[in-house]
């Protein structure tokens, strides 16, 4: 089968020759749930950027779905993503003077597609009432979980976590990986998240561990303290 | 707080900054006028001749406009901008600043940013001034020994107008968000209200009503005081529509609805961000009922009688009226324009959801034409309330006269005026990557 994000050689550098990213490739394949670990700075939200497509990379390939991004202009580009790519943030990102059945509805108004019913992705979140008050008004973990839906309501093919639990207390943390996991078992969903927090990562199939810019470690997903354990080691590694 | 405040947001202090330049010269350029006619070497009888051609009727309007206006508009850019920083107060309530200090330092922005613009501003208005009055001597409309003097006290009549309708408007747009705890500050600059005060309402009710019946009140008075009241007429309904703002791009959002999917998202947006936008809908209606009401009121008068102005009459009636317009326009540009650049984030969020950067100006774009349709509505309400009682004591007519071509040309020019100030902003702040506005 064909995988769903295939990164090759992917190196950003940006402005003033900060390298972000040198020569990063990664295979994903449909349905699975990959962790993206490493230190601050050592290039995962730019990893994640360039897989989504919403920065580029300064050389290397990115193939998201089976088609070519990183030469994509950006309208096409922003087409593609907005029909097979959902986004979970850490800061939510919704309207939040909108009501959350007008967030949720806003990727249809723009173009994308609906394929999955406002109503049921809410029920699946479990919000199944909450459709007519503003997002001002919802807890963050609340938002968490219509930044989730609104994700899935296009049904995409990549869900791209960029550290979602980050401003959020561990049990509603816990619901929100929850969620995530179910997108990937029950839907076939997949999912790459950038994390710091080990217990986060413990939820998902594989970890990858990024030293400066490169992977520094690819393996099936251990429990949450042998997590915590390679991740110091990759860290000192680079402070020696 | 005062410092970083400043130069957290130089741009949103620009927009003040012009108003209350324009306003400053506006009001010594007036001044000037006034004085030069007084001090101009005359005799009785010429004298009496500049009085006959109404010239120094003319300058006293212009003072008093000029006055009102400043308070009106630069009061509504003020309250626009100070409105951008709730967010920023209540985090500075949160870490332990007292209402009171708040009120201090947000009048004190308004004030540093109020003198050097009146400082600036006052040159400029006089220099308006003398080509003004070189106007009118070369038209023959005053004698060549009448020449510019500028007012002794331009300096600090601007200086109270500018400043205290700045600080006024500073202060009135600070009590909610130094009034409340911060706690539910800090939740409300993420939420903000969403009805419309009651007392708002009903100030706006009470000026719409107060306007509409000193209009039916006038047309039984005599022409030249009709004239006179007609002013206040107009003042009356433009600031009570303008309160009522929220309320009536409510009612076109739900116009734009109907609309498409883009329409749909304008409308939302316009109905979430309805008291911010209904700050540019008073300058906005100002501008464009002046503009309908002047023009109305000469071309119904051509049409009646059948006899066309002189040009330097046309001139001089002509000359004040674009130079409020221009005034009014360039302080509904600059409240758009604070608008959108506080919706910067988001814009990038639409984005971020999958909307190409041509998608997300279109949607803006379709707000900037319902804000303009309903300012030309209201205007057109304002407009009419205005000259009918006028036309019928000056004219005997109740029928207004407005040649097509003014009419398209009025529309477009402020539908124009309203995507300069709405759509330009946007499309920069859409050239940034989404992702980089968010994060």
């Amino acid at each position: 089968m064909e995988p769903v994000l295939e990164l090759r050689d992917v190196a950003r550098v940006f402005p003033r020759g900060i390298v972000a990213l040198r020569e990063v490739s990664l295979t994903v394949a449909a349905g699975e749930f990959v962790a993206v670990m490493g230190a601050t700075g050592s290039g995962k939200s730019t990893l994640l950027h360039c897989a989504a497509g919403l920065d580029r990379p300064s050389s290397g390939s990115v193939r998201l779905a089976g088609r070519e991004i990183s030469r994509l202009r950006e309208r096409p580009l922003t087409r593609w993503r907005r029909d097979r790519v959902g986004f979970v943030f850490q800061s939510y990102n919704l309207l939040s003077e909108l009501t959350v059945r007008q967030n949720l509805a806003l990727p249809a108004r723009l173009g994308g597609p609906r394929r999955r019913g406002i109503d049921e992705v809410l029920a699946a979140v479990g919000l199944p009432d909450t459709g007519p008050r503003p997002v001002g008004e919802l807890s963050g973990g609340q938002r968490q979980r219509v930044a989730i839906a609104r994700a899935l309501v296009t049904g995409p093919s990549v869900i791209f976590a960029d550290e979602p639990t980050g401003a959020l207390d561990p049990t509603t943390g816990g619901q929100i990986l929850g969620l995530l996991r179910r997108a990937v078992d029950r839907d076939g969903v997949t999912v790459l998240m950038v994390t710091h927090d080990p217990a986060a990562a413990a939820w998902s199939d594989r970890l990858v561990l990024l030293r400066a810019g490169t992977v520094a470690a690819d393996a099936a997903t251990p429990d949450a303290p042998a997590i915590a354990d390679r991740l110091r080691a990759v860290s000192t590694a680079v402070a020696a | 707080m005062i410092r970083q405040a400043l130069r957290r947001n130089p741009w949103s202090f620009l927009g003040p900054f012009c108003t209350q330049l324009l306003a400053a010269a506006l009001v010594a350029a007036g001044l000037g006028i006034l004085t030069s006619i007084d001090r101009a070497p005359l005799g009785a009888a010429a004298r009496r001749a500049v009085t006959d051609t109404g010239l120094t009727d003319i300058a006293v309007v212009f003072v008093t406009l000029a006055i009102y206006l400043t308070v009106v508009i630069v009061g509504v850019t003020m309250v626009a901008t100070v409105a951008q920083q709730a967010r920023d107060i209540a985090l500075v309530r949160a870490l332990g600043a007292t209402p009171g200090r708040v009120r201090r330092s947000v009048a004190a922005q308004a004030a540093l940013v109020a003198v050097p613009a009146t400082l600036l501003g006052v040159p400029l208005g006089a220099l308006g001034g003398r080509a003004w009055i070189d106007g009118v001597v070369t038209r023959g409309l005053a004698p060549a020994a009448v020449t510019f003097h500028p007012h002794p006290a331009a300096l600090p009549i601007a200086l109270a107008a500018t400043v205290g309708a700045s600080v006024a408007g500073a202060l009135v747009a600070a009590i909610r968000p130094s009034r409340v705890r911060p706690a539910a500050a800090l939740a409300e600059a993420a939420a903000p209200p969403r009805g419309v005060g009651g007392l708002r309402t009903t100030a706006g009710l009470v000026l719409v009503t107060g306007g509409s019946v000193l209009s039916a009140a006038i047309a039984r008075l005599d022409a030249e005081t009709a004239d006179a009241l007609g002013l206040f007429v107009m003042l009356a309904l433009c600031v009570g529509a303008g309160l009522l703002g929220p309320a009536l791009l409510r009612v076109t959002a739900l116009v734009g609805r109907r609309l498409g999917d883009t329409g749909r998202l304008a409308g939302d947006t316009v109905a979430v961000q309805a008291r911010a936008l209904s700050g540019a809908l008073v300058p906005l209606t100002l501008a464009i009922a002046f503009t309908g009401v002047k023009v109305i009121m000469l071309k119904t008068f051509e049409h009646e009688t059948g006899a066309a102005p002189a040009a330097a009459e046309r001139w001089l009636e002509y000359s004040g009226t674009s130079v409020y317009v221009a005034f009014a326009a360039v302080a509904a540009v600059n409240t758009l324009v604070t608008v959108v650049l506080g919706r910067r984030r988001d814009l990038a969020v639409t984005q971020l959801a999958g909307a190409t950067r041509r998608r997300a100006l279109a949607v803006v774009v379709c707000e900037a034409l319902l804000v303009s349709g309903t300012a030309l509505a209201v205007s057109a309400a304002v407009a009419a309330t205005t000259t009918l009682p006028l036309l019928h004591t000056a004219l005997g007519t109740w029928r207004p006269w407005m040649p097509v071509g003014w009419l398209l040309t009025g529309v477009l020019g402020s539908t124009a005026l309203v995507l300069a100030g709405t759509a330009l902003p946007a499309a920069l702040a859409l050239r940034r990557p989404p992702i980089e506005v968010v994060s």
